[in-house]
C-alpha cells in the first residue's frame, strides 16, 4: 500500500480496520470510513476516468454528491454491476471492484482521446448539424453514435438485491445534518414534534464536524467540538429519528418527499445476503426544514479540468476528515476567503502549499494574515491562465488581472504543483426548494440565488439560504426556528460566535486568458464537456433562453445535473448577452437530486407483486385441472382447459361443442354484482338503464344496457328482482368497480332524493354457470328440491334455495344461447358446489369451459361484449339493439344524447355479422373492412371486433362494425390483409338460433 | 355437506407479528339515513352504531365499524358454524330494517376476509405498503380506517394495542396475504 499521502490519523477513519479493494484490476488498500475517492487519493491516484465527449483525462474533483468526473463502474460484468457511481460517495468495503468508464483500452491510454485533438471541429451542436444529411443515412449514423454514447454499462443480469418502499409521516422533516440541521432537529424534537433528520453522508455534522480551526468558535469551543456535543445529545431524543446515508431525491408539492435510504452499499457483498439494499422513503411532513448546505463553485479558466484540480473545500475535507493529502505541492486559487481556511488546515497538517492565487487585489483578514505569517506566497489580483500535465497537473501559469478583471496584463509566471484547489465562492443548494415549487431571488452582492417564496410549510436555513459563515448561520437561526415552529424559546439564543471570515468576493464568471477564447478550453460542465466557448457559440447562434442554451450545449444535462457549473453557465450568458442574472432565471431542477437505481424506484413491485391479481373462489380447481389463465382486469380467469397436447384452438373447439351438445360449466364469479335496496330501487334502475324496470315481477331477470351521458354503451348485464325493493345487478367483469362508483356518484350528487342503497357483493358470491341441453338434468341432481320445469322456472327467472344447509340463488339466464342456470353461492362454498356440479354432470360429459369458449358461444348467438364489440362510440342503435331503448320513459342516463344529429346519422358504424367466402378462413380481430381497394386512398368502412371458427356452425363467423352496416345485409366486402384480400359477406349478427328455441328448450 | 374453502389456510408468525384469518365470521353491511334506522338497529342488536367517522363500537357479540355517513359493517365477535349461512341477526335486521323500509341489510360474510394481526410490528408492516398516517390511529381507541395496502383496498380496525383486524375483499386476500408475509419476513 502506497500510503504516503495518508498524512495524519483522523477520528473518522478506523486505521485498525484495513480494507482491500480493486480499481482497474489492481489491488489497493484503504481504511474503514474511506470513500473510494479518499482511498484512491491516499494511494496517489487522481486519474479515474475519461470525459464524455473529448475523452480527456479526469480526476477526483469534489468530495460529495456534486462530483462530475470521478464516476466509476462497480463490479463490472456481474449481476451487481452498477454504472455512474460517484467515487466520492461510495464507501469502500472488502472486495469492492471499481473500474473507470468511457475509456478503452485503459484509463491511462484511451483511444477515444483522439477526440480531444479533434475538438476544434467538434463544437456544441456538432451532432445536430452534421448528421442531418442525407436523411436516409441516419440509421447508419445512429448505430455508431449510440455505440459511442453513454458512460457506464447497464447490468444485463437480474438484480440480486432486494429493495423496499416505506411511508413515513412526521411533524417536521429536517433535510441535512450539518450544523443548521442538527440545531433545527434538536429544537423541533425537544418541543414535542415528531422529527425526522436525514443526511446523505454516513456521519452527522456536515462540514463543521471536521472544522478544527481556532478561528471558528462557538461559546469559546472549536466549532466541531461544540457540534459534536450537540450531536451526542440529539441521538438520545426519543421522538427524533435520524437516518444517515439517506439522500432526498425529490421534494414534491404539499411537503411530499422521496428519499433513498442506502442500507447495504457500504457492506462487503457476502454480508448483503437477504438484506434490503435501498429503501425508498415516501415522506409526508407537516413542516420541512431545508438545511441542504451549499456547493463550492469551481473557477472557469483554460484547462481547468486536469486530474489534480479539485475544489478547495474538497482538499480540506480529504485532509481533515480522511487524513489524506491530495498533493504535496498544493496551489490554491480563489476569489474569496474559503481557500485560506483550506490553506490553514493543510499547513497545520504539514502539507506543502506552494502558493495561493487570489483574484482579489486588496483584501485582508485574519485568515490571510495567518497565511502570510507562515511565509506562504499569495498572488493578489492574479488569475490562472493555463494548466499543464496530461494525466495529472504539474504546472500552472498565472498572470495579473486588469483592474476591471476583463483581461490579463503583465508577464506570465509559472508555478510547479501537483494539486490545485479552486474556490469560486458558494452556491446555495436550492435544488430541493425549487423542486417543491419555491421561487428564488438573486442576491447581487455575492451573485447567488436564494429562496424567496415558499410554496408550502417549509423554510431554508443555513448556507442553502445564503448564510455561508458561522456567524451568519447562527445569528438568525433561533428566531427563524421560533417563528417557524411557533415556539417561544430555543437553546441557541445567546451563542457567542467567533468567525474570522472576510466576506469580500471578486466574482468573474469566465476568467480572462492571454489566448483568444477559441484556443482555450475553460470547462463549465465537466461531465458533459461543455466549455465557455460552447455557451458563447450558442449565444452567437441565436439562443437566448437558458433552457435552450442548456439543450444546445448539454450544459447541466449530465448525471450531476450541472451542480457545479450551472451558475457559471448563467453568468457567462448574462455577461455575453448583457442581461441581468436575476432576470435570466435558472434552469429547472428536476428530481432526483442524485441518481436513483431502478431497484429503488420499483421496490418490491416485481415478480408476483408487480401487479395485484384477484382469484375466484374456484381458482384452485381450475389450477389443479391445468387451466390456462388470462388476465381480465385484475382477475385471473380460466381461459381454456387443454387436454393432453391440445392447443387453445383445439380446446376451444372441444369445449364449445360439448356446451352445445350436452353440458358445459363456467366460473362466472368475476362478474360484478351490486346489491340494490330501497323503496326507489325500481325508479333508480329506470334511470340508469335504457329499458323499463317498474313492471319487472319479483323473481324475474332482465337484461339491461347502461349508457354514458354521451349516449354510448357503458356497461351491460342482467338484473334480478329479488323482492319488492330489492334487486341484484350484474355488471361486466372489468366494469364492476367503475359502474358502482358511477351509480353511487349519481345517487349522492344527482338523485339524493332517491331512497336507494348500493352494496358490492361481487366477492361474496361464487357464480357457477351450467349450460347446454343437459343442464337442467344436472341442476336437478345438485338441487333436487326445486322445480326446474319451464312453467315454474322459465328462462329469465330466479329462485332462492339451499344446497345442503347453505343458502344460494339460482338464476336461469344465458350468455351462450343455451338453456343455462347460474348458481350464486357464498364464496367459501363455491368450490364445493362446482365440484358437486362436475360430479352430477359426469354422466353427461359436463365440460368446463373458459373465457375463450364463452366468447365463441356468445358470438354464435350474436351477444355483444362491452369493450370488445363496443369502444365507447357505440350507441344501442349502432348495435342494432333498438328494442332495448324505451321510448316511453321520461329519462335515463344518455337519453338526450341519443337524439343528437350525430347519433342519429344513418352512416354511423353499426354492428353486423360477417361470414367469409372460404368458411375455414378465420378473420383477424381488428382487421380493417373496406368495400373497394381500387380507389386510393382506400376508404376504411370499419373493423372486425370478434372472430372465431364455430365448430357448431362449421364455419368461420365474425362480428364487426361497419359504416351504415345495418343497411348492407348480403353485401360483399373485403378484408385487406398483408398478403391477401379476404372476401366476406355482411350478415345478421345472430348466427345461431335466432328464434331462441335452445334457450327455452 | 358442502365443503368450506376459506382463502387463507395458514397462520403465520414472525418476530413481533402474527397473522391469521378468522373464519367464519358473519359480516353485514347496514345502510340507512333515518333516525328511526339508527334506533331500530340499536334495539335489534343492543348496539349503538358509531356516529363518529372512522370509529367502531362493540357489544359482547358484535362489532360495528363506521364506513360512511350512512354505511356500517357489523361483524360477529365469535366464529359461526361452518355449513350454515342462515344468520339469526341478518333475519332479525331484515325484519326490522328492510321490511320497514328504513334501510338496507346485505350479507357480505364472504365479500371480506378478516385477517387478524397481533404483535408490536403491525405498523412496521403497514408502513411498507400503505400511505395512511397511522401515527394517531394507533394511539386512538376504537379507530377504523379505509385505506390501501399494497395497492389493495382494506379496512383496518384498531382492536386494541398490538391487535388489529384487517378486512380485505376475498378475491384479493391471497395476493395480499402473500405480500404481507413477504413484507413481514423483511421486518
Amino acid at each position: 500500500m502506497t500510503n504516503n499521502l495518508r498524512v495524519k490519523s483522523s477520528k473518522f477513519i478506523d486505521e485498525t480496520y484495513k480494507i482491500s479493494f480493486r480499481f482497474n484490476n489492481k489491488t489497493y488498500y484503504g481504511y474503514k470510513g474511506d470513500t473510494l475517492a479518499s482511498a484512491l487519493l491516499a494511494n496517489g491516484i487522481h486519474l479515474v476516468g475519461r470525459s464524455f465527449k473529448y475523452h480527456r483525462p479526469r480526476g477526483i474533483m469534489t468530495a460529495g454528491s456534486e462530483e462530475p468526473n470521478a464516476i466509476v463502474q462497480l463490479h463490472k460484468n456481474t449481476s451487481r454491476t452498477e454504472p455512474n457511481v460517484r467515487a466520492t460517495e461510495i464507501e469502500i468495503y472488502e472486495g469492492l471492484e471499481a473500474s473507470s468508464q468511457n475509456c478503452w483500452p485503459s484509463v491511462n491510454f484511451d483511444i477515444g482521446g483522439i477526440n480531444n485533438f479533434l475538438s476544434p471541429v467538434l463544437p456544441a451542436g456538432f451532432y445536430y448539424k452534421t448528421f442531418m444529411w442525407p436523411a436516409s443515412f441516419w440509421m447508419k449514423y445512429e448505430y455508431f453514435i449510440r455505440k459511442s454514447a453513454g458512460l457506464g454499462k447497464s447490468p444485463t443480469e437480474p438484480d440480486p438485491d432486494m429493495y423496499e418502499h416505506k411511508y413515513i409521516h412526521c411533524d417536521v422533516l429536517v433535510i441535512g445534518a450539518g450544523i443548521s440541521g442538527v440545531i433545527a432537529a434538536k429544537t423541533s424534537a425537544k418541543n414535542g414534534f415528531k422529527t425526522l433528520l436525514l443526511d446523505e453522508k454516513p456521519y452527522l455534522g456536515g462540514s463543521t464536524i471536521y472544522q478544527n480551526s481556532e478561528y471558528f468558535k462557538i461559546n469559546n469551543q472549536i466549532s466541531s467540538s461544540w457540534l459534536e456535543k450537540e450531536i451526542n445529545e440529539i441521538k438520545k431524543i426519543d421522538n427524533l429519528e435520524i437516518k444517515t446515508r439517506t439522500s432526498v431525491a425529490a421534494f414534491h408539492g404539499y411537503n411530499f418527499l422521496l428519499a433513498r435510504e442506502s442500507l447495504t452499499d457500504h457492506l462487503p457483498l457476502h454480508q448483503r445476503y437477504e438484506k434490503i439494499r435501498h429503501r425508498l422513503l415516501k415522506i409526508r411532513a407537516k413542516k420541512v426544514i431545508c438545511a441542504t448546505g451549499s456547493l463550492e463553485r469551481p473557477l472557469i479558466f483554460d484547462n481547468n479540468d486536469r486530474p489534480g484540480i479539485l475544489l478547495s473545500s474538497a482538499i480540506e475535507k480529504y485532509s481533515n476528515l480522511f487524513g489524506v493529502s491530495c498533493g504535496q505541492k498544493n496551489v490554491l486559487f480563489t476569489n474569496n476567503d474559503s481557500a485560506y481556511e483550506t490553506a490553514i488546515s493543510l499547513f497545520q497538517r504539514g502539507i506543502g502549499i506552494e502558493a495561493i492565487i487570489d483574484n482579489r487585489e486588496e483584501v485582508d483578514s485574519k485568515l490571510i494574515k495567518e497565511i502570510e505569517k507562515n511565509n506562504i506566497k499569495i498572488y493578489k489580483g492574479y488569475t490562472i491562465v493555463d494548466t499543464f500535465g496530461y494525466r495529472k497537473i504539474n504546472k500552472i501559469s498565472i498572470m495579473q488581472l486588469s483592474k476591471d478583471g476583463q483581461k490579463v496584463v503583465g508577464s506570465k509566471i509559472s508555478i510547479n504543483c501537483d494539486c490545485l484547489g479552486m474556490s469560486g465562492g458558494w452556491t446555495p443548494a436550492v435544488h430541493l426548494f425549487t423542486q417543491s415549487g419555491g421561487k428564488l431571488k438573486f442576491r447581487d452582492d455575492d451573485q447567488v440565488f436564494i429562496p424567496d417564496k415558499y410554496p408550502s410549510n417549509q423554510i431554508s436555513i443555513g448556507s442553502c439560504n445564503g448564510e455561508f459563515t458561522l456567524d451568519e448561520i447562527l445569528t438568525g437561526i433561533s428566531k427563524k426556528l421560533k417563528d417557524f415552529l411557533n415556539i417561544k424559546k430555543t437553546d441557541y439564543e445567546n451563542l457567542e460566535i467567533q468567525s474570522h471570515f472576510n466576506k469580500t468576493k471578486r466574482n468573474i464568471w469566465l476568467l480572462p486568458s492571454d489566448k483568444i477564447i477559441g484556443k482555450t478550453k475553460p470547462f463549465v460542465d465537466y461531465q458533459n464537456d461543455a466549455t465557455a466557448k460552447d455557451i458563447k457559440l450558442a449565444l452567437r447562434e441565436g439562443f437566448r433562453s437558458i433552457e435552450h442554451v442548456k439543450r444546445y450545449t448539454t450544459t447541466g444535462m449530465g448525471t450531476d445535473q450541472g451542480k457545479l457549473g450551472n451558475m457559471h453557465a448563467l453568468g457567462i450568458i448574462s455577461e455575453t448577452a448583457g442581461s441581468r442574472m436575476g432576470e435570466l432565471g435558472t434552469t429547472t431542477f428536476r428530481p432526483p437530486y442524485t441518481p436513483l437505481t431502478f431497484g429503488t424506484i420499483v421496490g418490491r413491485n416485481v415478480g408476483e407483486y408487480f401487479d395485484v391479481f384477484r382469484k375466484t373462489p374456484i381458482h384452485d380447481w381450475h389450477f389443479e385441472n391445468k387451466a390456462k389463465f388470462e388476465n381480465v382486469g385484475q382477475w385471473k380467469r380460466a381461459w381454456f382447459y387443454p387436454k393432453e397436447n391440445e392447443g387453445m384452438h383445439e380446446a376451444v373447439q372441444r369445449e364449445s361443442k360439448a356446451a352445445r351438445d350436452s353440458a358445459g360449466i363456467l366460473d362466472a364469479s368475476t362478474l360484478g354484482k351490486i346489491d340494490i335496496q330501497g323503496t326507489d330501487a325500481s325508479e333508480f334502475l329506470n334511470r340508469v338503464y335504457t329499458n323499463a324496470w317498474s313492471k319487472l315481477a319479483i323473481g324475474k331477470c332482465r337484461y339491461g344496457l347502461m349508457l354514458n351521458e354521451d349516449g354510448m354503451v357503458y356497461d351491460d348485464g342482467v338484473t334480478t328482482r329479488l323482492d319488492e325493493n330489492h334487486y341484484i345487478m350484474t355488471t361486466t367483469t372489468g366494469g364492476a368497480a367503475t359502474v358502482l362508483s358511477k351509480l353511487e356518484d349519481y345517487l349522492q350528487t344527482e338523485w339524493p332524493e332517491l331512497d336507494v342503497y348500493l352494496t358490492s357483493v361481487t366477492d361474496h358470491y361464487a357464480t357457477i354457470s351450467v349450460c347446454g341441453p343437459n343442464s337442467k338434468k344436472i341442476i336437478s341432481k345438485v338441487i333436487p328440491d326445486i322445480d326446474l320445469s319451464d312453467e315454474k322456472f322459465p328462462h329469465m327467472s330466479f329462485k332462492k334455495t339451499k344446497i345442503d344447509k347453505v343458502k344460494c340463488r339460482v338464476m336461469r339466464i344465458s350468455f351462450t344461447g343455451e338453456q343455462s342456470y347460474e348458481i350464486n353461492v357464498q364464496a367459501n362454498y363455491g368450490k364445493s358446489v362446482w365440484e358437486k356440479c362436475m360430479q352430477a354432470g359426469k354422466e353427461f360429459n359436463i365440460t368446463p369451459y373458459g373465457t375463450e369458449t364463452m366468447h365463441l358461444l356468445r358470438a354464435e348467438k350474436g351477444f355483444i361484449i362491452v369493450g370488445q364489440d363496443t369502444d365507447g362510440t357505440m350507441t344501442p342503435i349502432d348495435l342494432q339493439m333498438d328494442w332495448i331503448v324505451s321510448k316511453k320513459k321520461y329519462d335515463f342516463i344518455g337519453k338526450r344524447s341519443l337524439y343528437r344529429s350525430d347519433t342519429i346519422r344513418e352512416d354511423r358504424k353499426q354492428l353486423i355479422g360477417l361470414v367469409t367466402e372460404n368458411p375455414k378462413e378465420v378473420l383477424e380481430e381488428g382487421a380493417q373492412i373496406v368495400a373497394d381497394v381500387s380507389k386510393s386512398p382506400v376508404e376504411m368502412l370499419g373493423h372486425v371486433t370478434s372472430s372465431y371458427y364455430s365448430p357448431n356452425l362449421k364455419k368461420s363467423i365474425a362480428l364487426g362494425v361497419v359504416k351504415g352496416g345495418k343497411n348492407m345485409m348480403g353485401q360483399k366486402l373485403i378484408i385487406p390483409m398483408e398478403n391477401k384480400q379476404i372476401n366476406v359477406t355482411v350478415t345478421d349478427p345472430v348466427f345461431l338460433d335466432k328464434e331462441n328455441k335452445r334457450l327455452n328448450a | 355437506m358442502l365443503n368450506y374453502s376459506n382463502p387463507i389456510t395458514e397462520e403465520k408468525s414472525y418476530s413481533g407479528l402474527q397473522m391469521r384469518e378468522v373464519k367464519p365470521i358473519m359480516k353485514l353491511i347496514l345502510r340507512g339515513k333515518k333516525r328511526e334506522f339508527l334506533s331500530a338497529v340499536g334495539k335489534s342488536l343492543n348496539l349503538i352504531l358509531p356516529a363518529e367517522a372512522n370509529t367502531f363500537t362493540k357489544s359482547d357479540k358484535l362489532t360495528a365499524l363506521w364506513l360512511s355517513p350512512d354505511e356500517w359493517m357489523i361483524f360477529s365477535n365469535e366464529v359461526s358454524h361452518i355449513g350454515n349461512n342462515d344468520y339469526q341477526i341478518e333475519n332479525l335486521l331484515n325484519k326490522s330494517i328492510c321490511k320497514t323500509n328504513l334501510g338496507a341489510v346485505t350479507d357480505v360474510t364472504d365479500q371480506f376476509v378478516l385477517i387478524n394481526l397481533k404483535g408490536d410490528k403491525i405498523y412496521n408492516l403497514f408502513e411498507t405498503g400503505s400511505p395512511f398516517n397511522f401515527n394517531d390511529f394507533r394511539k386512538k381507541k376504537a379507530s377504523v380506517t379505509q385505506t390501501i395496502l399494497a395497492k389493495i383496498d382494506v379496512i383496518i380496525q384498531n382492536e386494541s394495542q398490538n391487535d388489529v383486524n384487517l378486512f380485505v375483499r376475498r378475491s384479493f386476500s391471497q395476493h395480499l396475504f402473500s405480500w404481507m408475509n413477504d413484507s413481514a419476513s423483511r421486518l
